[in-house]
Protein backbone atom coordinates (compact mmCIF):
# COMPACT_ATOMS: atom_id res chain seq x y z
CA UNK A 1 0.00 0.00 0.00
CA UNK A 2 2.92 2.69 1.22
CA UNK A 3 3.78 1.80 -2.45
CA UNK A 4 0.73 3.17 -3.90
CA UNK A 5 0.87 6.54 -1.34
CA UNK A 6 4.33 6.81 -2.86
CA UNK A 7 3.06 6.78 -6.50
CA UNK A 8 0.24 9.06 -5.04
CA UNK A 9 2.76 11.96 -3.80
CA UNK A 10 5.24 11.73 -6.81
CA UNK A 11 2.51 12.78 -9.13
CA UNK A 12 1.23 15.76 -6.79
CA UNK A 13 4.71 16.93 -5.71
CA UNK A 14 7.71 15.47 -7.02
CA UNK A 15 6.68 15.03 -10.39
CA UNK A 16 3.98 17.86 -10.74
CA UNK A 17 2.33 17.40 -14.16
CA UNK A 18 2.68 20.96 -14.42
CA UNK A 19 5.07 22.86 -12.80
CA UNK A 20 7.81 19.96 -12.58
CA UNK A 21 7.36 17.85 -15.83
CA UNK A 22 5.81 21.02 -17.74
CA UNK A 23 3.23 18.81 -20.07
CA UNK A 24 0.09 20.01 -20.89
CA UNK A 25 1.29 23.55 -20.90
CA UNK A 26 -1.56 24.96 -23.08
CA UNK A 27 -4.74 24.20 -20.91
CA UNK A 28 -2.39 25.24 -18.28
CA UNK A 29 -2.27 29.29 -19.87
CA UNK A 30 -5.31 29.49 -21.43
CA UNK A 31 -8.20 28.54 -18.70
CA UNK A 32 -6.41 29.55 -16.14
CA UNK A 33 -8.38 33.53 -15.61
CA UNK A 34 -10.33 32.65 -13.04
CA UNK A 35 -10.23 30.18 -10.01
CA UNK A 36 -13.19 28.04 -10.97
CA UNK A 37 -11.93 27.65 -14.44
CA UNK A 38 -8.42 26.07 -13.31
CA UNK A 39 -10.23 23.94 -10.87
CA UNK A 40 -13.08 22.77 -13.50
CA UNK A 41 -10.38 21.92 -16.66
CA UNK A 42 -8.52 19.84 -14.03
CA UNK A 43 -10.72 17.96 -12.37
CA UNK A 44 -11.76 17.10 -16.10
CA UNK A 45 -8.47 16.24 -17.25
CA UNK A 46 -8.13 13.88 -14.03
CA UNK A 47 -11.47 12.29 -14.93
CA UNK A 48 -10.36 11.28 -18.22
CA UNK A 49 -6.93 10.26 -16.54
CA UNK A 50 -8.14 7.87 -14.26
CA UNK A 51 -10.50 6.27 -17.06
CA UNK A 52 -7.76 5.88 -19.41
CA UNK A 53 -5.60 4.74 -17.03
CA UNK A 54 -7.71 2.11 -15.76
CA UNK A 55 -8.25 1.15 -19.34
CA UNK A 56 -5.04 1.46 -20.84
CA UNK A 57 -4.08 -0.96 -17.73
CA UNK A 58 -6.89 -3.38 -18.04
CA UNK A 59 -5.72 -3.75 -21.57
CA UNK A 60 -2.28 -3.87 -21.87
CA UNK A 61 -1.51 -7.41 -22.52
CA UNK A 62 -4.33 -7.00 -25.29
CA UNK A 63 -2.95 -3.83 -27.66
CA UNK A 64 -0.87 -4.69 -30.30
CA UNK A 65 2.67 -2.91 -29.23
CA UNK A 66 2.65 -1.56 -32.99
CA UNK A 67 -0.92 -0.06 -32.87
CA UNK A 68 -0.56 1.03 -29.10
CA UNK A 69 -0.60 4.67 -30.17
CA UNK A 70 -3.78 4.98 -31.85
CA UNK A 71 -5.58 2.24 -29.56
CA UNK A 72 -4.38 5.20 -26.83
CA UNK A 73 -5.39 8.00 -28.85
CA UNK A 74 -8.84 6.60 -29.52
CA UNK A 75 -9.24 5.27 -25.51
CA UNK A 76 -8.65 8.72 -24.46
CA UNK A 77 -10.90 10.34 -27.53
CA UNK A 78 -13.48 8.20 -25.77
CA UNK A 79 -13.28 9.55 -22.23
CA UNK A 80 -12.96 13.24 -23.35
CA UNK A 81 -16.24 12.53 -25.34
CA UNK A 82 -17.93 10.82 -22.10
CA UNK A 83 -16.62 14.22 -20.37
CA UNK A 84 -17.92 16.93 -22.56
CA UNK A 85 -21.29 15.25 -22.00
CA UNK A 86 -21.29 14.87 -18.66
CA UNK A 87 -20.05 18.83 -18.27
CA UNK A 88 -22.41 20.34 -21.14
CA UNK A 89 -25.32 18.23 -19.42
CA UNK A 90 -24.49 19.22 -15.30
CA UNK A 91 -22.24 22.03 -15.62
CA UNK A 92 -22.95 24.42 -19.06
CA UNK A 93 -21.36 27.38 -17.16
CA UNK A 94 -18.38 25.28 -17.27
CA UNK A 95 -18.64 24.17 -20.60
CA UNK A 96 -18.84 27.57 -21.98
CA UNK A 97 -15.99 28.87 -20.11
CA UNK A 98 -13.57 26.24 -21.17
CA UNK A 99 -14.93 26.32 -24.51
CA UNK A 100 -12.58 24.81 -27.24
CA UNK A 101 -9.95 23.33 -24.95
CA UNK A 102 -12.85 20.69 -23.13
CA UNK A 103 -12.10 18.44 -26.68
CA UNK A 104 -8.68 19.78 -26.68
CA UNK A 105 -8.19 17.35 -23.41
CA UNK A 106 -7.36 14.35 -26.01
CA UNK A 107 -4.31 15.98 -26.95
CA UNK A 108 -3.35 16.60 -23.99
CA UNK A 109 0.27 15.61 -23.41
CA UNK A 110 -0.32 13.94 -19.41
CA UNK A 111 -3.15 11.80 -20.74
CA UNK A 112 -0.98 9.98 -23.21
CA UNK A 113 2.16 9.88 -21.49
CA UNK A 114 1.08 8.59 -18.64
CA UNK A 115 -0.84 5.87 -20.71
CA UNK A 116 2.65 5.35 -22.36
CA UNK A 117 4.75 5.46 -19.78
CA UNK A 118 2.97 4.16 -17.25
CA UNK A 119 -0.80 2.31 -17.40
CA UNK A 120 0.58 0.31 -20.44
CA UNK A 121 3.24 -1.29 -18.38
CA UNK A 122 1.91 -1.63 -14.84
CA UNK A 123 -1.26 -2.90 -12.87
CA UNK A 124 -4.60 -1.78 -12.56
CA UNK A 125 -4.40 -0.27 -8.72
CA UNK A 126 -1.18 1.39 -9.52
CA UNK A 127 -2.09 2.50 -12.29
CA UNK A 128 -5.47 4.36 -10.61
CA UNK A 129 -3.21 6.40 -7.96
CA UNK A 130 -0.82 7.09 -10.64
CA UNK A 131 -3.79 8.78 -12.28
CA UNK A 132 -5.06 10.23 -9.20
CA UNK A 133 -1.90 11.69 -8.24
CA UNK A 134 -0.82 13.18 -11.83
CA UNK A 135 -4.56 14.40 -11.50
CA UNK A 136 -4.34 16.45 -8.66
CA UNK A 137 -1.01 17.79 -9.31
CA UNK A 138 -2.18 19.12 -11.99
CA UNK A 139 -5.27 20.24 -10.53
CA UNK A 140 -3.43 21.71 -8.12
CA UNK A 141 -1.16 23.82 -10.02
CA UNK A 142 -4.48 25.07 -12.19
CA UNK A 143 -5.82 26.07 -9.32
CA UNK A 144 -3.41 27.85 -8.19
CA UNK A 145 -2.71 29.73 -11.05
CA UNK A 146 -6.01 30.11 -11.78
CA UNK A 147 -6.20 31.96 -8.18
CA UNK A 148 -3.17 34.19 -8.59
CA UNK A 149 -4.28 35.57 -11.70
CA UNK A 150 -7.82 36.02 -10.91
CA UNK A 151 -6.97 37.88 -7.50
CA UNK A 152 -4.21 40.00 -9.54
CA UNK A 153 -6.46 40.42 -12.94
CA UNK A 154 -9.80 40.83 -11.38
CA UNK A 155 -9.49 41.51 -7.84
CA UNK A 156 -11.43 38.45 -6.39
CA UNK A 157 -11.69 34.70 -5.89
CA UNK A 158 -14.11 32.48 -7.40
CA UNK A 159 -16.28 35.46 -8.15
CA UNK A 160 -15.97 36.67 -4.68
CA UNK A 161 -14.24 40.22 -4.70
CA UNK A 162 -11.51 40.56 -2.27
CA UNK A 163 -8.84 43.26 -3.62
CA UNK A 164 -10.81 44.86 -6.04
CA UNK A 165 -11.98 47.57 -3.70
CA UNK A 166 -8.95 49.32 -2.81
CA UNK A 167 -6.92 47.85 -5.64
CA UNK A 168 -6.83 48.78 -9.00
CA UNK A 169 -6.80 45.05 -11.03
CA UNK A 170 -4.36 44.58 -13.16
CA UNK A 171 -6.35 43.52 -16.28
CA UNK A 172 -3.37 42.15 -17.88
CA UNK A 173 -3.12 39.26 -15.80
CA UNK A 174 -5.80 37.93 -17.84
CA UNK A 175 -4.41 38.78 -20.99
CA UNK A 176 -2.20 35.87 -22.67
CA UNK A 177 0.48 38.25 -21.53
CA UNK A 178 0.23 37.49 -17.94
CA UNK A 179 -0.63 33.62 -18.19
CA UNK A 180 3.08 33.69 -19.79
CA UNK A 181 4.55 35.73 -16.97
CA UNK A 182 2.65 33.80 -14.21
CA UNK A 183 3.29 30.57 -15.47
CA UNK A 184 7.24 31.37 -15.88
CA UNK A 185 7.79 32.44 -12.38
CA UNK A 186 5.73 29.56 -10.83
CA UNK A 187 8.31 27.16 -12.63
CA UNK A 188 11.09 29.60 -10.95
CA UNK A 189 9.59 29.31 -7.89
CA UNK A 190 9.52 25.79 -7.75
CA UNK A 191 12.89 25.32 -9.02
CA UNK A 192 13.99 27.53 -6.21
CA UNK A 193 12.21 25.10 -3.66
CA UNK A 194 13.36 21.77 -5.53
CA UNK A 195 17.01 23.22 -5.50
CA UNK A 196 16.87 23.81 -1.53
CA UNK A 197 15.92 20.41 -1.31
CA UNK A 198 18.86 19.25 -3.23
CA UNK A 199 16.76 18.47 -6.67
CA UNK A 200 17.64 19.24 -10.35
CA UNK A 201 15.85 22.27 -11.36
CA UNK A 202 13.58 21.84 -14.35
CA UNK A 203 14.70 23.81 -17.29
CA UNK A 204 13.08 21.89 -20.18
CA UNK A 205 9.95 20.60 -21.36
CA UNK A 206 8.57 17.60 -19.98
CA UNK A 207 8.38 15.95 -23.54
CA UNK A 208 11.37 17.00 -25.03
CA UNK A 209 14.44 15.53 -26.57
CA UNK A 210 13.53 11.54 -25.50
CA UNK A 211 9.99 11.86 -27.76
CA UNK A 212 9.96 8.24 -27.55
CA UNK A 213 8.72 7.80 -24.23
CA UNK A 214 6.62 10.78 -24.73
CA UNK A 215 5.05 10.39 -28.59
CA UNK A 216 3.54 14.22 -28.21
CA UNK A 217 3.14 17.23 -29.52
CA UNK A 218 6.49 18.36 -28.33
CA UNK A 219 10.18 18.02 -29.72
CA UNK A 220 13.29 19.65 -29.79
CA UNK A 221 14.89 21.35 -26.42
CA UNK A 222 13.34 24.06 -24.51
CA UNK A 223 16.78 25.30 -23.10
CA UNK B 1 -13.00 38.39 -50.72
CA UNK B 2 -13.10 41.74 -48.05
CA UNK B 3 -14.08 38.93 -45.52
CA UNK B 4 -12.02 36.34 -46.61
CA UNK B 5 -9.03 38.73 -45.88
CA UNK B 6 -10.32 39.86 -42.85
CA UNK B 7 -10.76 36.26 -41.83
CA UNK B 8 -7.03 35.46 -42.73
CA UNK B 9 -5.61 38.41 -40.89
CA UNK B 10 -7.90 37.73 -37.87
CA UNK B 11 -6.59 34.82 -38.03
CA UNK B 12 -2.76 35.33 -38.05
CA UNK B 13 -2.53 38.44 -35.77
CA UNK B 14 -5.82 38.98 -33.34
CA UNK B 15 -6.26 35.54 -32.27
CA UNK B 16 -2.59 34.26 -32.97
CA UNK B 17 -2.88 30.57 -32.15
CA UNK B 18 -0.29 30.57 -29.73
CA UNK B 19 0.52 34.02 -28.09
CA UNK B 20 -3.21 34.48 -27.80
CA UNK B 21 -5.33 31.21 -28.21
CA UNK B 22 -2.53 29.44 -26.67
CA UNK B 23 -2.63 26.33 -28.82
CA UNK B 24 0.54 24.66 -29.80
CA UNK B 25 2.25 25.96 -26.52
CA UNK B 26 4.78 22.86 -27.03
CA UNK B 27 6.24 23.27 -30.35
CA UNK B 28 6.52 27.19 -30.16
CA UNK B 29 8.82 26.82 -26.68
CA UNK B 30 10.40 23.18 -27.59
CA UNK B 31 11.22 23.85 -31.36
CA UNK B 32 11.78 27.69 -31.58
CA UNK B 33 15.16 27.91 -30.36
CA UNK B 34 16.91 27.73 -34.50
CA UNK B 35 15.26 29.48 -36.86
CA UNK B 36 15.96 27.19 -39.42
CA UNK B 37 13.58 24.48 -37.76
CA UNK B 38 10.99 26.99 -36.80
CA UNK B 39 10.28 27.59 -40.43
CA UNK B 40 10.41 23.77 -40.84
CA UNK B 41 8.21 22.72 -38.04
CA UNK B 42 5.79 25.75 -38.50
CA UNK B 43 5.39 24.67 -42.48
CA UNK B 44 4.74 21.03 -41.49
CA UNK B 45 1.97 22.72 -39.16
CA UNK B 46 0.30 25.10 -41.48
CA UNK B 47 0.30 21.65 -44.35
CA UNK B 48 -1.19 19.54 -41.76
CA UNK B 49 -3.93 22.25 -40.51
CA UNK B 50 -5.08 22.90 -44.16
CA UNK B 51 -5.24 19.25 -45.40
CA UNK B 52 -6.77 18.65 -41.62
CA UNK B 53 -9.47 20.87 -42.32
CA UNK B 54 -9.96 19.90 -45.73
CA UNK B 55 -10.84 16.20 -45.01
CA UNK B 56 -12.61 17.22 -41.25
CA UNK B 57 -15.14 19.91 -42.70
CA UNK B 58 -16.94 17.87 -45.00
CA UNK B 59 -16.96 14.74 -42.60
CA UNK B 60 -18.73 17.03 -40.53
CA UNK B 61 -20.96 18.27 -42.40
CA UNK B 62 -22.19 15.59 -44.80
CA UNK B 63 -22.03 12.20 -42.92
CA UNK B 64 -21.42 13.26 -38.97
CA UNK B 65 -24.03 15.55 -38.75
CA UNK B 66 -27.00 14.48 -41.10
CA UNK B 67 -26.79 11.32 -38.88
CA UNK B 68 -27.31 12.75 -35.45
CA UNK B 69 -23.70 11.69 -35.05
CA UNK B 70 -22.04 15.12 -33.78
CA UNK B 71 -21.25 13.83 -30.43
CA UNK B 72 -18.44 11.67 -32.14
CA UNK B 73 -16.56 15.09 -33.98
CA UNK B 74 -13.49 14.59 -31.44
CA UNK B 75 -12.94 10.60 -32.19
CA UNK B 76 -13.51 11.49 -35.07
CA UNK B 77 -11.31 14.46 -35.89
CA UNK B 78 -8.11 12.91 -33.85
CA UNK B 79 -8.34 9.64 -35.82
CA UNK B 80 -8.55 11.27 -39.09
CA UNK B 81 -5.75 13.74 -38.47
CA UNK B 82 -3.35 10.70 -37.08
CA UNK B 83 -4.24 9.03 -40.68
CA UNK B 84 -3.49 11.67 -42.90
CA UNK B 85 -0.06 12.44 -40.88
CA UNK B 86 1.04 9.22 -41.57
CA UNK B 87 -0.53 9.52 -44.67
CA UNK B 88 1.48 12.45 -45.55
CA UNK B 89 4.56 11.29 -44.16
CA UNK B 90 4.53 7.80 -46.68
CA UNK B 91 3.63 10.16 -49.39
CA UNK B 92 6.41 13.06 -48.70
CA UNK B 93 8.82 9.40 -47.84
CA UNK B 94 8.28 8.33 -51.45
CA UNK B 95 8.16 11.08 -54.07
CA UNK B 96 10.10 13.64 -52.70
CA UNK B 97 13.20 13.13 -50.78
CA UNK B 98 13.95 16.94 -50.56
CA UNK B 99 10.44 17.93 -48.51
CA UNK B 100 11.11 14.85 -46.39
CA UNK B 101 13.68 15.75 -45.04
CA UNK B 102 12.85 19.35 -44.22
CA UNK B 103 9.61 18.35 -42.67
CA UNK B 104 9.52 14.75 -42.24
CA UNK B 105 11.05 14.30 -38.64
CA UNK B 106 8.15 16.82 -37.43
CA UNK B 107 5.35 15.03 -39.07
CA UNK B 108 5.16 12.16 -36.51
CA UNK B 109 5.13 14.85 -33.77
CA UNK B 110 2.04 16.93 -35.57
CA UNK B 111 -0.50 14.31 -34.68
CA UNK B 112 -1.31 15.34 -31.47
CA UNK B 113 -0.21 19.20 -31.98
CA UNK B 114 -3.64 20.46 -29.92
CA UNK B 115 -3.24 23.76 -32.62
CA UNK B 116 -3.97 20.98 -35.64
CA UNK B 117 -7.28 19.68 -33.64
CA UNK B 118 -7.87 22.82 -32.55
CA UNK B 119 -8.22 24.79 -35.84
CA UNK B 120 -10.29 21.76 -37.05
CA UNK B 121 -12.94 22.50 -33.47
CA UNK B 122 -12.86 26.22 -33.84
CA UNK B 123 -13.67 25.62 -37.77
CA UNK B 124 -17.10 24.14 -36.87
CA UNK B 125 -17.93 25.94 -33.31
CA UNK B 126 -17.31 29.33 -35.27
CA UNK B 127 -19.46 28.02 -38.46
CA UNK B 128 -17.28 28.92 -41.30
CA UNK B 129 -18.04 27.76 -44.82
CA UNK B 130 -15.77 25.29 -46.65
CA UNK B 131 -13.98 28.52 -48.11
CA UNK B 132 -13.90 30.44 -44.86
CA UNK B 133 -12.47 27.19 -42.81
CA UNK B 134 -9.92 26.82 -45.29
CA UNK B 135 -8.46 30.66 -45.26
CA UNK B 136 -9.07 30.05 -41.22
CA UNK B 137 -7.01 27.06 -41.32
CA UNK B 138 -4.40 28.94 -43.26
CA UNK B 139 -4.42 31.55 -41.19
CA UNK B 140 -3.54 30.27 -38.14
CA UNK B 141 -0.75 28.67 -39.71
CA UNK B 142 0.65 31.29 -40.96
CA UNK B 143 0.08 32.92 -37.47
CA UNK B 144 1.92 29.87 -36.19
CA UNK B 145 4.75 30.66 -38.30
CA UNK B 146 4.96 33.94 -37.37
CA UNK B 147 4.94 33.39 -33.78
CA UNK B 148 7.88 31.06 -34.18
CA UNK B 149 10.16 32.78 -36.32
CA UNK B 150 9.90 36.14 -34.13
CA UNK B 151 10.25 33.88 -30.92
CA UNK B 152 13.50 32.28 -32.54
CA UNK B 153 14.69 35.63 -32.46
CA UNK B 154 13.98 36.52 -29.12
CA UNK B 155 16.05 33.62 -27.93
CA UNK B 156 18.58 33.89 -30.04
CA UNK B 157 19.17 37.30 -27.96
CA UNK B 158 18.12 35.50 -24.56
CA UNK B 159 20.99 33.41 -25.25
CA UNK B 160 23.64 35.77 -24.38
CA UNK B 161 22.14 37.43 -21.47
CA UNK B 162 23.18 36.93 -17.75
CA UNK B 163 20.10 34.70 -16.32
CA UNK B 164 19.17 34.68 -12.05
CA UNK B 165 20.07 30.85 -11.97
CA UNK B 166 16.25 30.36 -10.34
CA UNK B 167 14.60 31.88 -13.66
CA UNK B 168 17.67 30.01 -16.26
CA UNK B 169 16.01 27.77 -19.10
CA UNK B 170 12.01 27.67 -19.45
CA UNK B 171 10.96 30.11 -16.82
CA UNK B 172 13.10 32.88 -18.19
CA UNK B 173 11.83 31.77 -21.98
CA UNK B 174 8.04 32.12 -20.59
CA UNK B 175 8.57 35.93 -19.52
CA UNK B 176 9.98 36.18 -22.88
CA UNK B 177 6.89 34.80 -24.11
CA UNK B 178 5.15 37.48 -22.22
CA UNK B 179 6.70 40.11 -23.63
CA UNK B 180 6.43 38.89 -27.42
CA UNK B 181 2.33 38.45 -26.31
CA UNK B 182 2.42 41.84 -25.43
CA UNK B 183 3.35 42.65 -28.71
CA UNK B 184 0.57 41.13 -30.55
CA UNK B 185 -2.12 43.04 -27.86
CA UNK B 186 -0.96 46.00 -29.64
CA UNK B 187 -2.22 44.62 -32.45
CA UNK B 188 -5.74 43.83 -31.29
CA UNK B 189 -7.50 46.25 -32.76
CA UNK B 190 -5.87 46.73 -36.44
CA UNK B 191 -7.29 44.48 -38.34
CA UNK B 192 -10.96 44.79 -36.90
CA UNK B 193 -10.41 48.72 -37.68
CA UNK B 194 -9.25 47.98 -41.44
CA UNK B 195 -12.04 45.43 -42.11
CA UNK B 196 -15.23 47.10 -40.34
CA UNK C 1 0.27 -11.49 -43.00
CA UNK C 2 -1.53 -13.07 -39.81
CA UNK C 3 -0.46 -10.67 -37.98
CA UNK C 4 -1.40 -7.85 -39.68
CA UNK C 5 -5.07 -9.53 -39.61
CA UNK C 6 -4.62 -9.64 -35.64
CA UNK C 7 -3.43 -6.17 -34.71
CA UNK C 8 -5.86 -4.64 -37.08
CA UNK C 9 -8.84 -6.77 -35.51
CA UNK C 10 -7.77 -5.73 -32.46
CA UNK C 11 -7.61 -2.25 -33.06
CA UNK C 12 -10.84 -1.94 -35.22
CA UNK C 13 -12.61 -4.12 -32.23
CA UNK C 14 -11.15 -1.04 -29.37
CA UNK C 15 -12.48 1.41 -31.73
CA UNK C 16 -15.95 -0.46 -32.21
CA UNK C 17 -15.69 -0.84 -27.98
CA UNK C 18 -14.98 2.83 -28.11
CA UNK C 19 -18.20 4.00 -30.35
CA UNK C 20 -20.41 1.65 -28.05
CA UNK C 21 -19.50 2.85 -24.79
CA UNK C 22 -19.62 6.60 -26.25
CA UNK C 23 -22.93 6.33 -28.47
CA UNK C 24 -24.55 4.90 -25.22
CA UNK C 25 -23.21 7.63 -23.07
CA UNK C 26 -24.93 9.58 -26.01
CA UNK C 27 -28.40 7.89 -25.24
CA UNK C 28 -27.90 8.93 -21.18
CA UNK C 29 -26.94 12.11 -21.24
CA UNK C 30 -28.56 13.74 -24.51
CA UNK C 31 -32.25 14.23 -22.72
CA UNK C 32 -30.55 15.88 -19.83
CA UNK C 33 -28.28 18.14 -21.96
CA UNK C 34 -31.33 19.55 -24.15
CA UNK C 35 -32.92 19.87 -20.82
CA UNK C 36 -30.49 22.07 -19.30
CA UNK C 37 -29.90 24.43 -22.87
CA UNK C 38 -33.34 24.78 -22.42
CA UNK C 39 -33.55 25.57 -19.16
CA UNK C 40 -30.92 27.89 -19.90
CA UNK C 41 -32.77 30.14 -21.84
CA UNK C 42 -35.67 30.06 -19.89
CA UNK C 43 -33.80 30.93 -17.52
CA UNK C 44 -32.04 33.84 -19.17
CA UNK C 45 -36.18 34.99 -21.02
CA UNK C 46 -37.16 35.08 -17.33
CA UNK C 47 -34.61 37.96 -16.45
CA UNK C 48 -34.80 40.24 -19.04
CA UNK C 49 -38.86 39.97 -19.28
CA UNK C 50 -40.22 38.29 -17.00
CA UNK C 51 -43.65 36.55 -17.70
CA UNK C 52 -45.85 33.34 -17.28
CA UNK C 53 -45.36 31.62 -19.95
CA UNK C 54 -43.46 32.22 -23.38
CA UNK C 55 -44.69 31.51 -26.87
CA UNK C 56 -41.97 30.33 -28.91
CA UNK C 57 -42.44 32.82 -32.94
CA UNK C 58 -40.18 31.50 -34.49
CA UNK C 59 -36.01 30.31 -33.72
CA UNK C 60 -34.44 33.14 -32.48
CA UNK C 61 -37.85 35.10 -30.90
CA UNK C 62 -40.22 34.33 -28.31
CA UNK C 63 -43.54 36.10 -27.38
CA UNK C 64 -44.07 37.24 -23.67
CA UNK C 65 -47.87 37.37 -24.23
CA UNK C 66 -48.54 41.39 -24.22
CA UNK C 67 -45.50 42.42 -22.49
CA UNK C 68 -43.13 42.12 -25.49
CA UNK C 69 -40.99 40.62 -27.48
CA UNK C 70 -37.63 38.73 -26.78
CA UNK C 71 -34.97 38.36 -29.45
CA UNK C 72 -32.10 36.23 -29.53
CA UNK C 73 -29.72 37.38 -32.00
CA UNK C 74 -25.37 37.23 -32.95
CA UNK C 75 -22.52 39.66 -34.11
CA UNK C 76 -18.90 39.07 -34.58
CA UNK C 77 -17.11 40.26 -31.72
CA UNK C 78 -13.09 40.40 -31.08
CA UNK C 79 -12.57 36.40 -30.61
CA UNK C 80 -15.62 34.87 -31.98
CA UNK C 81 -19.86 35.29 -31.76
CA UNK C 82 -21.37 37.24 -29.46
CA UNK C 83 -24.57 36.04 -28.59
CA UNK C 84 -27.22 38.71 -26.79
CA UNK C 85 -30.95 38.43 -25.92
CA UNK C 86 -33.01 41.38 -26.13
CA UNK C 87 -36.54 42.26 -24.62
CA UNK C 88 -38.77 44.97 -26.67
CA UNK C 89 -41.56 45.97 -25.38
CA UNK C 90 -44.70 46.89 -27.60
CA UNK C 91 -43.93 50.66 -28.10
CA UNK C 92 -40.37 49.74 -29.87
CA UNK C 93 -38.45 50.33 -26.50
CA UNK C 94 -36.10 47.99 -25.57
CA UNK C 95 -36.47 46.55 -22.07
CA UNK C 96 -33.45 44.68 -21.32
CA UNK C 97 -30.65 43.45 -22.70
CA UNK C 98 -28.73 40.07 -21.57
CA UNK C 99 -25.13 38.91 -23.07
CA UNK C 100 -25.39 35.35 -23.64
CA UNK C 101 -22.34 33.88 -24.37
CA UNK C 102 -19.05 35.93 -24.70
CA UNK C 103 -16.72 33.33 -23.51
CA UNK C 104 -14.31 33.95 -27.03
CA UNK C 105 -14.16 37.44 -25.57
CA UNK C 106 -11.21 39.01 -23.50
CA UNK C 107 -11.71 38.02 -19.56
CA UNK C 108 -11.51 41.99 -17.79
CA UNK C 109 -12.08 43.59 -20.92
CA UNK C 110 -14.42 42.31 -24.08
CA UNK C 111 -16.61 40.09 -20.84
CA UNK C 112 -17.30 43.09 -18.77
CA UNK C 113 -20.05 43.50 -21.22
CA UNK C 114 -21.72 41.02 -19.49
CA UNK C 115 -21.96 43.73 -16.51
CA UNK C 116 -25.29 45.42 -15.58
CA UNK C 117 -23.25 48.93 -15.99
CA UNK C 118 -22.92 48.18 -20.01
CA UNK C 119 -26.18 46.29 -20.29
CA UNK C 120 -28.31 48.87 -18.68
CA UNK C 121 -27.36 51.97 -21.09
CA UNK C 122 -29.73 49.77 -23.31
CA UNK C 123 -32.83 50.44 -21.54
CA UNK C 124 -35.52 52.27 -22.69
CA UNK C 125 -33.58 53.09 -26.12
CA UNK C 126 -34.92 52.46 -29.61
CA UNK C 127 -34.67 52.80 -33.35
CA UNK C 128 -30.93 51.77 -34.18
CA UNK C 129 -27.97 52.34 -31.86
CA UNK C 130 -24.58 53.27 -32.51
CA UNK C 131 -21.35 52.90 -30.09
CA UNK C 132 -19.15 56.21 -29.16
CA UNK C 133 -16.03 56.15 -26.51
CA UNK C 134 -17.82 58.79 -24.27
CA UNK C 135 -20.47 60.77 -23.31
CA UNK C 136 -23.15 58.97 -24.91
CA UNK C 137 -26.53 61.08 -26.11
CA UNK C 138 -30.12 59.42 -26.99
CA UNK C 139 -29.65 56.40 -29.27
CA UNK C 140 -26.13 56.18 -28.46
CA UNK C 141 -24.47 53.52 -26.39
CA UNK C 142 -20.87 54.16 -24.26
CA UNK C 143 -18.42 52.12 -25.43
CA UNK C 144 -16.66 49.36 -22.89
CA UNK C 145 -13.02 50.71 -22.35
CA UNK C 146 -10.41 48.91 -24.00
CA UNK C 147 -13.49 46.58 -25.74
CA UNK C 148 -14.47 48.81 -28.10
CA UNK C 149 -15.00 45.48 -30.78
CA UNK C 150 -17.16 43.64 -28.66
CA UNK C 151 -19.47 46.94 -27.71
CA UNK C 152 -19.88 47.42 -31.46
CA UNK C 153 -20.66 43.66 -31.55
CA UNK C 154 -22.90 43.40 -29.03
CA UNK C 155 -24.71 46.99 -30.29
CA UNK C 156 -25.12 45.52 -33.60
CA UNK C 157 -26.99 42.41 -32.26
CA UNK C 158 -29.43 44.56 -30.75
CA UNK C 159 -29.91 46.68 -33.33
CA UNK C 160 -30.68 43.38 -35.12
CA UNK C 161 -33.38 42.46 -33.37
CA UNK C 162 -34.72 46.14 -33.14
CA UNK C 163 -34.80 45.36 -36.59
CA UNK C 164 -36.66 42.24 -36.46
CA UNK C 165 -38.94 44.11 -33.65
CA UNK C 166 -39.96 46.29 -36.71
CA UNK C 167 -40.95 44.26 -38.90
CA UNK C 168 -42.78 42.03 -36.85
CA UNK C 169 -44.74 45.17 -35.80
CA UNK C 170 -45.35 46.26 -39.54
CA UNK C 171 -46.90 42.68 -39.96
CA UNK C 172 -49.17 43.29 -37.09
CA UNK C 173 -49.98 46.70 -38.56
CA UNK C 174 -51.35 44.71 -41.81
Amino acid sequence: MSDNLKILKRGIIDENPALRLVLGTCPTLAVTTSAINGLGMGLAATFVLLGSNIVVSLLRNVIPNKVRIPAYITIIAGFVTVVQMLVKAFLPAIDSALGIYLPLIVVNCIILARAEMFAGKNRVLPSVFDALGMGIGFTAALLLMGMIRELLGAGTLFGITVTANFIAPMTLMLLPPGGFFIFGVLIALANKLSVKKGKQPVNKLGCSGDCASCPTSCGGDAQ
Amino acid sequence: MKEMLAILFLAILTNNFVLVKFLGICPFLGVSKKLGTAVSMAAAVTLVMVMATAATWPIYYYLLAPNGLDYMQTIVFILVIAALVQLLEVVLHRYSSALYSALGIYLPLITTNCAVLGVTVLNITDNYTFGAAIVNSLGAGIGFLLAMVLFAGVRSRLEACDVPSSLQGLPITLIAASIVAMSFLGLGGVVENIFA
Amino acid sequence: MKEIIKVSATLAAICAAVTLAVAGANLLTADKIAQSEQKAITDSLGEVLPCDSYDSVSDNCYKAADKGYIFITAANGYGGEVSVMTAIAPDGKIIAVKVLSCSDETPGLGQNSQKAAFTDQYKGQSGSLEVVKSGAADGQINAITSATITSRAVTAAVNEALAQFDSIAKEAVK
